[in-house]
């Protein structure tokens, strides 16, 4: 889409100048110069001079979080996020490509997945539980495995997550699929421009999905139930596949009372990831989890839920020192409320936080909602 | 023909179409739904760009339809039912009983002073008390008092009859009834105002959670003589301090007391209430230092387009806020000359008579600061005071500034009972809910014979208020007039 | 008889206005201590009911017979004591003001001692005074049913369609050929989207079909003279002279554009005004593609420092115009603040971005420079000046004030502001009256205003004049000169000096003064060699009394 045509589509060009974006912006705050606001104006302007090239090649559109905290504060309603997304997809075009981070080993993962090399995905879950061939429920499985190896030396375990979220569904008495065929769900292809291989990656996924029969899809990374709910059907037309996250089946086992849970003695928090709750508005599930579980103890922190905090990188891309500032005073955020467990309910926002905690001296432990659930289920 | 008209609403605009009205030899029912006249302006201090006191140059107009004998005033009275045409309307009003006899009661306010039941203060925001038998304002016009029924002890069933007792005129009177009867009017004018939105729906300014951050309407109480701090410029959490600490005094001898006492008996261990105010007589040092570095204010930030301009909220922009923000920053610094105050805006709209230049004089004269840019959120600072991030504008920074107070610029926002009432009598609302008129004939409503004024028909200052009030009585007599 | 005085005297809290910088109690027990004072109260706020009901019953309880407050300022808040006096039963003007707030606890706030000094001067003064008040009588005179509107843009033909319709006659009076004002120029009025020659062109209908109103145009005011209910007005329509009586007079003269000489580069053809783009727009041919608006012109600069309120949305309404004509114009407005006051100002604005409309803010301190095809000017998000295309450079500048607004001014004896726009009696309260009883303001005269808010206001002006008009008499109170026949030197010197041209020698040869035209301003009494004329309001027996209080301390 021209540049000319995405200020159209997405009214950026509603702005008020009022700067409630950069001023919110949690990038802005430690990355002089990075405004939200004045990147809209210069593309705006560009665009009516017909200099959009000129403004193409500048690397502050990878800068952004596309944490969405702007979005929800813009009075003039701007959908600043598709315009990113959208400038991204032309700069990409353009040869103006993203930073990315751990010298790109994710990002060269995502690429060689969609070669056609057989992956084992799931050795793991044979272990872990009972999974079946065919069937209604998929369990979108997504990056974990290759996050486990990468980050194990963090303390962090995704894939122990996700044998954790198979255990839980097997209880419920859910045996979903779990394929070695499941590829990449593309979100990080999506957010850096590259459309192309998110297509790709997106058409793939449904069409297994669908070959094996599924009609609901399991999520318990946030990412990729977003990516599923809302950007597949952009490029994939009668998907005919319910998105359904782990959390919301969770919570409605939780309220129809068919399990017990022990008593977890913790003072805990809970961190929005930005893809989970600012994008598909899941606020409650997680909060309603951790309230059932006995003995503990549940506060927020001082900008939760619509006004969380991204947790200071996205799509593997960026990580600087900027980064680390924004973990940092989330992490300082989560222990001045006297909590002695940051609850995260994103794999990446996990990681992040175990990173940045590394190399910090605080009284706090980053923990995954799953597993949190799982340890109070006795598993 | 009916040459009557019924103004509804006793803010300014309502004030000045009665007597409008009333000076041309109509006679004019004017309708408040609240104890008394007077609506926003009379809780205003002051107002731009002339500083002139509001209730002072409001004051005479007050009196003025009171004594008027064209007019007939009834406050504490709504509108339940409007039927017929342009020319002859009839309209049922309900006036609710206010316990007291308006013909009889003089206003000495011995009752109040007596009343033992203390609740918010609606005309102070709820920023002071007042007692369960009150009068609105002082200045209030009826100058009656009138019994909150929900409240006083008489009405919960509790034993009380203290104000009955006390008062001379004898006009308490818990028996009074509400009474429902009918008016016939020719011409109906509505004034019905706005309401001042409520910013706790914008969580990141955080309003009612930070105790600093306050609307621009509780300010100028705040300013205000007759206010809660009897016009000692003052933040809300000091004032907090300072009813804790005179609660603690209170205990403290309270406990000193029963300690005298348990001496003298000695049958009795007094070590748990020693121990007790050993705790207090530690406490009350701590909340003396807090108190006292509160009670200077060195600074405040004037937070505009609070849920104006903003299409999550309100699309239309508040007419007032820039000038009302502007007089505020003004007036608070001739209270304290040390004081700075920044506004935080988008536009500077100052377009009115005068508007313009009293920025200027508030920038070089007052030393005012102006910020282009909007708030993006209101923390709490490092040092516990409330924090405005904002962008600059013009400098292009991002920065976290902490202030001693932060006054929010709320938006204008139409009346509660707009709706009702634009039901019952069938004119049109436009799509931000105020009266609906046609921009080339700007009092009319949809309905014919029914005409408007005011901040009922959108956001607009006092001049322009008073101008279209007028505009809306000579409207009404020209209907009058021609049937 | 001589009776004996009594004074009481009555010091107002006025919330803490007055009592945070005053010792009230102080102020109580010194005012005992003057000659004549009986009583002396102090109020939380003395013009509350409370208050002058308190003064209603001193005045009983003691048998006063003078009045003394001390509080605010007599402009806002005499008339209420005045009244409480009289229902009191004792003559109003036997009442004494003295303004303890505004010229003590205001002005004097950092230094309390000094001006707790001045509200004792000042309340001896007064006191001291009223020992000489005397009591006075209003006048009445007849009312002719009639107004004279002056200017017939919308607003005047506003107001003189009101009256008429209230059943009173208008004399309508238009120095251009035509009737319509500024609005004969404009394409179209926002937000209703109706041309501005469909809405004028109604209103000129109902004018001429209307009997009660009288209309001239090329018509020039020359002479008033008279007062409230009761002006004579002389004016001329081509060669032809009229006289005529009136009760009422609108001032509804209108404004005009401000010609850009040397602004921007304006030439006229490619730099041009707003006012020149309306007629591009009538004709339907903008000739321009890339157009760009600069907004503040010549306002709020400091030459002419005040905004003036309606350009703003004048840019706005013509670029979504132009739209309508060139589909993929490209438009930029240059501007400071944008004043989209309101809802349909906003809505409009909103409207413009929609269409494709771009705003671009810019500062007093870096304006846009126009050159040739293009402008210039800083663009902050981009950090650096840009370079616009401009086939068309449209200059929005303010309202100014007609050049006959300073004799129509001198003609009405009614006052004008620094930017030569009149002045209302009242800012806040009293928007479209005078200070002068009778005469009344609304539209660009008073100040720059849109469609909507000139129509409301010239209706608003209706209403007030019809106050007026609609009673058979008005009152005037005795607050005017009188000439004492007998020492009057026929010297003429009154005559000479009153601004209000109110002295004239009657067929006695002596000065008269006709109490229904005096503005009670006193100049005479201070000019009048002969001392014969006397201000029974400010006599010379209760200035040196009062003099003689301030020095006797």
């Amino acid at each position: 889409m021209s540049i000319q045509d995405l200020i159209e589509k997405t009214k950026v060009s509603f702005c008020q100048d009022c700067g409630v974006c950069t001023g919110s912006c949690p990038v802005s705050r430690v990355l002089p110069g990075f405004s939200p606001q004045q990147m809209v104006a210069k593309y705006v302007l560009s665009s009516d001079l017909g200099m959009e090239d000129e403004v193409l090649g500048e690397q502050d559109v990878w800068s952004c979080l596309t944490c969405a905290l702007c979005l929800q504060r813009c009075p003039s309603k701007v959908e600043y996020l598709e315009f990113v997304r959208g400038v991204r997809e032309e700069a990409f075009r353009a040869g103006n490509k993203i930073t990315h981070a751990h010298d790109g080993i994710l990002q060269t993962i995502t690429q060689m997945q969609t070669s056609g090399l057989p992956q084992n995905r799931t050795a793991w879950a044979r272990e872990a539980g009972t999974i079946k061939e065919e069937g209604e429920y998929y369990l979108f499985v997504g990056c974990v495995p290759y996050f486990d190896v990468l980050f194990k030396d963090m303390g962090v375990s995704p894939l122990g997550s996700a044998s954790d979220m198979l255990k839980i569904l097997n209880k419920f008495g859910i045996e979903p699929v779990v394929s070695d065929e499941e590829r990449c769900c593309g979100h990080d292809m999506l957010w850096s421009g590259n459309v192309d291989l998110f297509k790709e990656l997106a058409l793939h996924n449904v069409e297994l999905i669908k070959r094996l029969g599924c009609k609901k899809v399991i999520f318990g990374c946030p990412e990729g139930y977003l990516t599923f709910k809302e950007y597949y059907p952009l490029y994939c037309t009668d998907m005919g596949l319910d998105a359904v996250h782990f959390y919301d089946l969770v919570y409605d086992q939780i309220q129809e009372g068919t399990f017990q849970l022990s008593p977890l003695e913790q003072k805990v928090t809970y961190h929005d990831p930005c893809r989970l709750g600012r994008m598909a508005g899941m606020y409650d599930s997680p909060r309603e989890i951790i309230a059932s579980i006995p003995g503990i103890k549940f506060v927020e922190m001082e900008r939760n839920r619509e006004e969380a905090v991204c947790c200071g990188i996205s799509c593997w891309a960026n990580c600087s020192s900027y980064s680390k500032q924004i973990q940092m005073d989330r992490i300082k955020e989560a222990e001045a409320t006297g909590a002695d467990t940051l609850i995260t309910a994103c794999p990446k926002c996990n990681i992040h936080f175990s990173c940045a905690l590394s190399s910090a001296e605080m009284g706090l432990e980053v923990k995954d909602l799953t597993q949190l659930m799982a340890s109070a289920m006795g598993i | 023909m009916n040459k009557e008209v019924l103004v509804i609403g006793g803010g300014i605009a309502g004030i000045q179409a009665c007597l409008d009205l009333a000076d041309q030899g109509m006679t004019v029912y004017l309708v408040e739904r609240l104890p008394s006249i007077g609506g926003k302006m009379a809780q205003l201090d002051k107002t731009f760009p002339t500083n002139d006191c509001s209730i002072c140059i409001m004051g005479p107009k007050l009196f003025e339809v009171e004594r008027h004998p064209n007019t007939q005033l009834l406050t504490y009275t709504e509108v339940e039912e409007v039927s017929g045409e342009a020319g002859n309307f009839t309209v049922k009003v309900r006036k609710k009983p206010r316990y007291v006899e308006e013909d009889k009661c003089t206003a000495c306010g011995l009752c109040a002073d007596k009343c033992p039941v203390a609740v918010p203060d609606q005309f102070n925001m709820g920023m002071s008390t007042r007692k369960a038998i009150y009068k609105y304002f002082p200045q209030g016009i009826p100058s009656v008092y009138t019994i909150d029924d929900s409240a006083c002890r008489i009405f919960k069933g509790k034993k009380c009859n203290i104000c009955a007792k006390i008062c001379e005129a004898k006009a308490v009177n818990y028996e009074q009834k509400e009474t429902v009867f009918e008016l016939n009017v020719g011409a109906i004018i509505v004034a019905t105002g706005f309401e001042v939105f409520d910013p706790s729906d914008i969580k990141p300014y955080g309003y009612r959670t930070i105790p600093d951050v306050i609307t621009a309407m509780e300010f100028e109480r705040l300013l205000n003589a007759s206010g809660p701090t009897g016009g000692h410029l003052e933040r809300p959490s000091s004032l907090k301090i300072k009813a804790e600490i005179r609660q603690l005094e209170k205990q403290i001898k309270k406990a000193k007391t029963r300690l005298k006492s348990l001496e003298k008996k000695s049958e009795e261990s007094g070590d748990e209430t020693r121990k007790a105010l050993e705790e207090m007589n530690e406490r009350l040092p701590v909340l003396q230092a807090k108190g006292a570095s509160l009670e200077e204010l060195r600074d405040i930030a004037f937070v505009q387009c609070v849920g104006s301009r903003d299409l999550r909220y309100n699309a239309h922009c508040c007419s007032y806020g820039c000038m009302h923000s502007v007089k505020e920053a003004v007036v608070a610094t001739e209270h304290g000359s040390e004081l700075q105050s920044t506004i935080f805006l988008t536009d500077m709209r100052a377009y009115g008579k005068g508007f313009h230049q009293y920025c200027l004089r508030g920038a070089s004269e007052y030393g005012i600061q102006f910020v282009r840019g909007r708030v993006a959120e209101i923390g709490v600072g490092d040092d516990g005071r409330p924090a405005v991030w904002c962008e600059d504008m013009d400098t292009r920074k991002v920065e976290e500034r902490p202030f001693d107070l932060v006054v929010l610029a709320t938006a204008c926002v139409p009346s509660k009972g707009i709706e009702n009432l634009s039901s019952m009598i069938g004119f049109d609302l436009d799509e931000n809910g105020f009266v609906k008129t046609d921009p080339n004939k700007p009092a009319n409503t949809s309905v014919k014979g029914i005409f408007v004024c005011g901040c009922a028909e959108g956001p607009m200052d006092i001049p322009s208020s008073v101008s279209m009030a007028s505009a809306a009585a000579s409207m009404a007599v020209q209907t009058v007039k021609a049937l | 008889m001589e009776t004996e005085l009594r004074t009481g005297v009555f010091i107002c809290h006025c919330g803490i206005n007055i009592s945070g910088v005053l010792d009230i109690e102080d102020l109580c027990e010194y005012a005992r201590t003057l000659p004549g004072v009986v009583t002396v109260q102090a109020n939380l706020f003395t013009c509350a009911e409370t208050g002058t009901s308190e003064i209603k019953a001193a005045v009983k309880e003691h048998d006063l017979n003078r009045v003394v407050v001390a509080a605010c300022t007599p402009r806002t808040h005499e008339p209420i004591f005045r009244a409480s006096c009289q229902e009191a039963g004792i003559n109003p003007y036997f009442f004494e003001m003295v303004n303890i707030r505004e010229h003590c606890s205001w002005v004097h706030r950092h230094d309390k001692e000094g001006a707790q000094a001045k509200a004792r001067d000042l309340i001896r003064m007064g006191v001291a005074k009223a020992l000489f008040l005397e009591p006075l009588e209003t006048f009445r005179s007849k009312v002719e049913p009639k107004a004279l509107v002056i200017g017939a843009g919308i607003a005047g033909m506003t107001s003189a369609l009101a009256i008429a319709n209230q059943g009173f006659e208008v004399i309508l009076l238009e120095k251009e050929v035509e009737m319509g004002g500024l609005l004969r120029h404009l394409h179209k009025v926002a937000p209703s989207d109706m041309t501005a020659a469909e809405l004028i062109g109604e209103k000129i209908a109902a004018i001429e079909k209307d009997k009660r109103i009288q209309c001239f145009t090329s018509a020039a005011l020359e002479e008033v003279t008279g007062y409230v209910g009761n002006y004579a007005v002389r004016f001329s329509c081509g060669d032809e002279s009229y006289s005529d009586k009136v009760g009422v007079i609108i001032v509804a003269t209108g404004g005009a554009s401000l010609k850009p000489v040397d602004l921007y580069n304006y030439d006229g053809e490619h730099v041009i005004t707003q006012s020149e783009l309306e007629i591009k727009l009538k004709d339907g041919n903008i000739g321009a593609k890339s157009i760009v608006m600069v907004q503040c012109v010549g306002a709020r600069i400091p030459e002419r420092n005040y905004c003036s309120r309606i350009c703003c949305m004048v840019g706005i309404k013509n670029s979504l115009h132009i739209k309508e004509i060139v589909k993929d114009a490209k438009i930029f407005v240059l501007f400071r603040d944008i004043q989209a006051y309101g809802v349909e100002n906003e809505a409009l604005f909103f409207k413009a971005k929609e269409a494709g409309v771009r705003f671009i803010r810019y500062s007093l301190e870096s304006p846009p420079v126009v050159e040739d095809g293009k402008v210039k000017i800083y663009h902050a998000g981009m950090g650096k000046e840009i370079s616009l295309p401009a086939d068309l450079v449209v200059l929005s500048t303010p309202i100014v004030a007609h050049d006959d607004a300073e004799s129509i001014s001198r003609i009405l004896k009614v006052p004008i502001d620094e930017h030569k726009f009149f002045l209302e009696a009242h800012a806040k309260l009293s928007p479209l009256d005078f200070a002068t009883s009778g005469i009344y303001l609304c539209g660009n005269a008073h100040y720059p205003a849109t469609v909507r808010e000139a129509t409301y206001q010239a209706l608003g002006a209706a209403s007030r004049a019809s106050i007026v008009l609609s009673h058979d008499t008005v009152e005037r109170v005795g607050t005017v000169a009188a000439v004492k026949e007998e020492l009057c030197s026929s010297c003429f010197a009154c005559v000479k000096v009153c601004p209000y041209q109110v002295p004239h020698m009657n067929e006695r040869g002596k000065a008269e003064i006709e109490p229904m035209q005096c503005q009670g301003c006193g100049i005479c009494v201070a000019e009048c060699p002969a001392e014969a004329i006397k201000f029974a309001y400010v006599s010379d027996e209760q200035i040196t009394a009062a003099c003689e209080a301030l020095y006797a301390a």
